[in-house]
C-alpha cells in the first residue's frame, strides 16, 4: 500500500484515539508509566514549579528539567496539548523509523514503508503508553531520531538528539557508544550528563521489571552492593556487542535496546514495545529464529497476566504480590528469549549461506 | 551615689530574691456535665516558678548555674535546663473526641496519640535539631512512651498553627518551633505513674488521689497533657493535666447522676498541704431541669458552682444528681446545636492500595465568614498530588476560597509533607477539599510487625480564625454555641486519625526472590555470554560424496 496514503491515516486514528474519552487509570497504570515518565507527576512538577515551589525538593518529580522547562514555559500542559504533542511524538518516531529502513536498504522508498508505519503506530505496547501519556514516547522519539540522524551520517542532529536522551534518561547512555560507531566519525567526548543517579532506586514504585522486587525483599545491609552490580551489568553489554557486530551497527543498537528493555531499572512497556517495532527493520533475520512462536506467545501469556495480577494485588485485594512477580518474571523470560534469538539471527546471518551438507554450530 | 541609700536597697533585694524564687503550687478539677449525658472532667496541677528564666541557649556549652527546686518538678526541670527548651508541651491521648457533641475542650491538645512540640531559641553552640533529639528521648524515657520515634521522618515545623502559649524572651536568636505526632501511641498506667511523680503531693493526697488508672482508663476519651511555658513577669509555668470524659449513664442503669466515688471510685481524704489553692469546680448544665449537687458548702459564680477542697469536710465527695430523671433521654438528631464553629470530617477514599483520595469536608455553623489555618502535616507514606486539589462550596467549584501560605513536599525516607492553607468559610456553608494522593510501596524492612493493620495517619489541625470584615455578631441568635464568647481567641481542632492500607510484599520470601530474579538474569547473561563469545565453525554432515 502507497506510503503516503496509510502513514497519515494511521496519525490521524492516533489522534482521535488520543482524544477518545479514554479511562483515567491508564495514567495511573504502572505498567504503562514509572515513577520516571509518569504524566500526573510532571503535572504536579510543573505546577509546583509555577506556584514558586521547587519541584525537585521533594521525591515526586523526577523528570527532567528539560521537561519541566518545556511545559512551563513554551507548551501548556493541558488536555488539548498533550494529546497532539504525545501523537506527534509518536507521528515522528514512525516516520524516523521508516527513515532507518529506507537508509538501510539505501532505498528513497520501499514497499515495506507502510508496514514498518504500522509496526510503530499499532503496536500495542507503544499504543497504550502514549494513551497512558508517559514520557517514554519522547524518549523513545529520541532514540529513533537519533538513529535516523546517525543512518543517514548527520553527526550533530544525532548526538543533539542523543545527549536529549540522556538527559532525559540515564540508562540511554548505553546507546552512545554505538551511536558513536554508527556515525564514524572521530573520537567524540562523551556526553553524557548525569542528573541524578535514577540507578539508586530510591522509590519502588516501579513494577514491571527484574530490580522492583529484588530490592524490596533486600536487607537494607546488602542494597548498595546490588544497586552497583545491577548497574554495571547493565554496563558490560555495550562493549562485547559492539565488537561482535561491528559488521552491523546497527543491528548492535537494536540489540542493546533489547538489553535495555530487560535490565533498565525503571522499565515500562514502551521499552520492549520500541524493541519489538526495531524488529522490522531487518527482515533478512526472520529465517534463522529459532523459536518465533515461543517468544510471541510468551509475551502474550505476560501482557495479559501483569494488569490482571497487578489489578487483583492493587484493587481486589484477593491476589499477593507473588502473582504480580511471577507475571514479571514470565515477561522478563519473554523479553530474554526475544534478544537471545534476536542475537543467534543476527550472528547466524552474518555468516552467510552454507554449502550442501555443512551445519553450523558455536565451540 | 548609687550607694547613698543603699542599706534600705540592698535588704529590700534580699527580701524580694527570696520572694522572687519562690513555688506555688495550685491544683484545680473541673466538672462539666455534655449535652449526651457524658462528663468531662479535666484535672489541673500548677506549678509556678516565680522569677525563673528559661536557660539562654548561648549559655548551652558553659556548665548551667545550679537551679533549686522545693516543689517544681526536678526530672523535668533538669530536662528543660539540660536542651534549653522555652516551651514544651505534651499530649498523650487516647480516643476520638468528639467535637460535635462535647464542644471545645478545655485543653485544645486533643490529638489522638502522642504529640510533642518545643519552642526552642536557636544557638550555635548545639542545633535546635540536636536538642529537639535529646529532649524526645529524654521525655520518652521519662514518661515510658516511644517518643524517641519521632525522628525527623515525623518531625515538621508549622509555626502558623502552634502558636507559643506563652512569651519568649528576648535573647537576640530566633525561635525555632519542632512538632512531630505518633497518632499510633497507646496511653496506659505506665505512663500515668511517671506523670504523678511529677506532682509533689503525688498521687497521696489532695486531688491528685482522684487519679485512680483502672478508672481513667476506662473512660471514653483520656488525655493526659504536660505543657511549659515562661510568663514574663511570673516566670516559668508547668501545667500537668489530665482530661477525660466519662459515661455515667453506662455505670448506672440510664441515669447520669455522677459522684466522685461513682467515677473515680474514690473520694478525697486529706488535702494537699503544700498546695496554694485546690478547689473544684462543677459546671451548673444550662438546661431546664433541676440538679442537686451535694455537699452544700459551695460558692456559685458564673455558672460554675465552687468547692475549696482544703477547707472543705473530708472524706470530700461530691455529687451531682438530677431527682426529677427518671432515665436519661438522649438528644435527637434534629434537636441537636452544634457545639462548635465548625465541624470538621476527614476520609481517605478509594480502595486500591496504590491511590487515594483524601478528602475534608468543612461545616460553617455560623452566619458569618470564618477563616481557618488548615494544618497537614503527612508522613511521606502518602504523597499529595496538589495540581489535583479541588474546592466546592455548595456543588460550585470555588479555588478562590483556598490559599496555600506553604507547602514542603515530602521526601521519601526523609521526611514528611507539610502542608499549611488558610480557608474562607461562607457562613452556613459546608466547604469540601479533596486531593489525590498516592501510596508508596514500602521496603521490606520497613513494615511494622502487624504490616496488614495499616499506618495511623496524624490528625489534620484547624484554627478557626475570625474574619477581619466581620466584629458583631448577630445577638439575635438563638442558642449560641458554648464557648462563643472566645471566638475571638484562635483554638486548635484537631480531626481524628486516619488509617491507610499500603501494599505489602510477600515477607515470607526474600531467598526465594533473590533467587529467582538472580537466576534469571544469570540465564540470559550466561546465553548471551555464550552467543557472543564462541566462534562459529563448520561441519560436515553428510559423508564426502566419493
Amino acid at each position: 500500500m502507497d506510503f503516503g496514503l496509510v502513514y497519515p491515516a494511521l496519525v490521524a486514528g492516533r489522534l482521535l484515539l488520543a482524544f477518545a474519552p479514554l479511562p483515567d487509570a491508564l495514567k495511573h497504570d504502572h505498567q504503562l508509566s514509572s515513577p520516571l515518565t509518569s504524566y500526573p507527576r510532571l503535572q504536579e512538577g510543573v505546577y509546583l514549579f509555577q506556584h514558586g515551589i521547587d519541584p525537585y525538593s521533594g521525591g515526586l518529580f523526577r523528570h527532567s528539567p528539560l521537561l519541566l522547562s518545556l511545559f512551563s514555559t513554551a507548551l501548556p500542559l493541558n488536555k488539548f496539548t498533550s494529546a497532539c504533542l504525545w501523537t506527534a511524538c509518536d507521528a515522528i518516531s514512525a516516520w524516523a523509523l521508516v527513515k532507518i529502513w529506507r537508509a538501510r536498504q539505501r532505498v528513497s522508498q520501499s514497499s515495506r514503508d507502510s508496514l514498518i508505519a504500522a509496526i510503530y503506530l499499532l503496536n500495542p505496547y507503544l499504543l497504550l503508553p502514549t494513551l497512558a501519556l508517559s514520557t517514554s514516547t519522547i524518549e523513545n522519539m529520541l532514540f529513533l531520531l537519533s538513529l535516523m540522524f546517525a543512518s543517514q551520517g548527520q553527526s550533530s542532529p544525532s548526538l543533539l538528539a542523543l545527549a536529549l536522551l540522556v538527559q532525559l534518561s540515564l540508562p540511554s547512555a548505553i546507546f552512545i557508544v554505538p551511536m558513536i560507531l554508527l556515525l564514524l566519525s572521530d573520537p567524540v567526548s562523551r556526553l553524557a550528563s548525569p542528573r541524578e543517579f535514577n540507578t539508586y532506586l530510591s522509590s519502588i514504585l516501579a513494577k514491571l521489571g527484574l530490580w522492583w522486587y529484588f530490592f524490596t525483599e533486600m536487607f537494607d545491609h546488602f542494597r548498595p552492593f546490588f544497586l552497583m552490580v545491577f548497574s554495571a551489568h547493565l554496563l558490560i553489554y555495550v562493549l562485547p556487542v559492539c565488537l561482535k557486530f561491528q559488521h552491523d551497527i546497527l543491528y548492535a543498537t537494536y540489540i542493546l535496546a533489547g538489553v535495555y528493555a530487560t535490565f533498565k531499572p525503571y522499565p515500562t512497556l514502551s521499552d520492549p514495545g520500541l524493541f519489538i517495532s526495531l524488529i522490522s527493520l531487518f527482515p533478512e533475520t526472520y529465517q534463522y529464529l529459532r523459536y518465533p512462536i515461543v517468544t510471541t506467545l510468551l509475551h502474550l501469556h505476560s501482557a495479559l497476566l501483569l494488569p490482571l495480577f497487578h489489578h487483583l494485588w492493587l484493587s481486589q485485594g484477593t491476589g499477593n504480590a507473588n502473582f504480580f512477580y511471577a507475571s514479571t518474571l514470565v515477561f522478563g523470560v519473554s523479553n530474554g528469549a526475544a534478544l537471545l534469538d534476536a542475537i543467534w539471527a543476527g550472528l547466524r546471518i552474518a555468516v552467510g549461506n552454507l554449502p550442501e551438507g555443512y551445519e553450523l554450530i558455536q565451540k | 551615689m548609687f550607694w547613698r541609700n543603699n542599706i534600705l536597697a540592698v535588704l529590700l533585694l534580699c527580701c524580694t530574691w527570696c520572694l522572687a524564687t519562690s513555688e506555688e503550687f495550685h491544683e484545680a478539677l473541673t466538672f462539666r456535665p455534655l449535652q449526651d449525658g457524658r462528663l468531662a472532667t479535666r484535672f489541673t496541677f500548677t506549678t509556678l516558678l516565680r522569677g525563673a528564666y528559661p536557660r539562654d541557649p548561648s549559655t548551652l556549652q558553659e556548665e548551667d548555674e545550679s537551679q533549686h527546686y522545693a516543689i517544681f518538678p526536678l526530672a523535668l526541670g533538669q530536662v528543660l535546663r539540660e536542651y534549653a527548651v522555652t516551651e514544651l508541651h505534651l499530649t498523650l491521648n487516647a480516643g476520638k473526641w468528639d467535637y460535635d457533641h462535647w464542644g471545645y475542650p478545655d485543653e485544645p491538645g486533643v490529638g489522638t496519640g502522642a504529640e510533642l512540640w518545643a519552642w526552642m531559641g536557636e544557638s550555635a553552640a548545639r542545633s535546635v535539631d540536636e536538642r529537639w533529639k535529646g529532649l524526645r528521648n529524654a521525655l520518652s524515657g521519662q514518661f515510658c512512651a516511644s517518643l524517641g520515634s519521632l525522628d525527623e521522618q515525623r518531625t515538621t515545623s508549622p509555626e502558623l498553627t502552634f502558636r507559643p502559649e506563652g512569651s519568649l524572651p528576648q535573647w537576640g536568636t530566633t525561635h525555632q518551633l519542632r512538632h512531630g505526632t505518633l497518632p499510633s501511641e497507646h496511653v496506659c498506667t505506665e505512663n500515668l505513674t511517671p506523670f504523678l511523680k511529677l506532682l509533689p503531693c503525688k498521687s497521696l493526697t489532695g486531688i491528685a488521689s482522684l487519679l485512680n488508672p483502672h478508672r481513667l482508663f476506662d473512660a471514653d476519651w483520656h488525655g493526659l497533657g504536660v505543657h511549659v511555658r515562661y510568663l514574663e513577669n511570673e516566670g516559668i509555668e508547668v501545667r500537668l493535666s489530665f482530661q477525660s470524659v466519662f459515661d455515667p449513664v453506662r455505670y448506672s442503669n440510664g441515669r447520669r447522676d455522677w459522684s466522685l466515688r461513682s467515677v473515680f471510685d474514690r473520694v478525697i481524704d486529706r488535702s494537699c498541704p503544700i498546695a496554694h489553692s485546690s478547689e473544684i469546680r462543677v459546671a451548673i448544665p444550662k438546661e431546664e431541669t433541676a440538679v442537686a449537687i451535694t455537699p452544700d458548702s459551695y460558692t456559685t459564680h458564673a455558672g460554675f458552682v465552687y468547692f475549696n477542697v482544703s477547707n472543705a469536710s473530708k472524706p470530700l465527695d461530691i455529687s451531682m444528681s438530677w431527682p426529677d430523671e427518671q432515665k436519661f433521654e438522649y438528644a435527637t438528631v434534629s434537636s441537636a446545636v452544634p457545639l462548635t464553629h465548625v465541624s470538621v470530617r476527614r476520609t481517605l477514599k478509594g480502595s486500591s492500595q496504590s491511590r487515594g483520595r483524601l478528602s475534608v469536608s468543612i461545616t460553617n455553623h455560623m452566619p458569618i465568614t470564618i477563616q481557618t489555618s488548615y494544618l497537614e502535616s503527612m508522613p511521606w507514606l502518602l504523597q499529595f498530588y496538589l495540581h489535583s486539589l479541588q474546592i466546592y462550596s455548595n456543588g460550585v467549584s470555588r479555588d478562590d476560597l483556598i490559599s496555600i501560605v506553604s507547602y514542603i513536599p515530602s521526601v521519601p525516607h526523609v521526611r514528611p509533607t507539610l502542608f499549611q492553607a488558610i480557608l474562607t468559610l461562607p457562613p452556613k456553608s459546608t466547604l469540601h477539599l479533596s486531593m489525590d494522593v498516592i501510596k508508596p510501596f514500602l521496603r521490606y524492612t520497613e513494615h511494622p510487625p502487624d504490616a496488614q493493620r495499616g499506618w495511623d495517619l496524624p490528625p489534620a489541625v484547624l484554627v478557626p480564625l475570625l474574619h477581619s470584615n466581620s466584629s458583631t455578631l448577630d445577638p439575635g441568635l438563638s442558642n449560641p454555641p458554648s464557648g462563643f464568647e472566645q471566638l475571638r481567641l484562635p483554638r486548635r481542632m484537631y480531626t481524628p486519625v486516619l488509617l491507610v492500607d499500603l501494599a505489602t510484599p510477600d515477607f515470607s520470601m526474600p531467598y526465594n526472590v533473590i533467587i529467582m530474579s538472580c537466576t534469571l538474569i544469570a540465564l540470559i547473561f550466561g546465553m548471551v555470554f555464550n552467543l557472543l563469545t564462541r566462534k562459529f565453525t563448520l561441519i560436515r554432515v553428510s559423508p564426502e560424496p566419493k
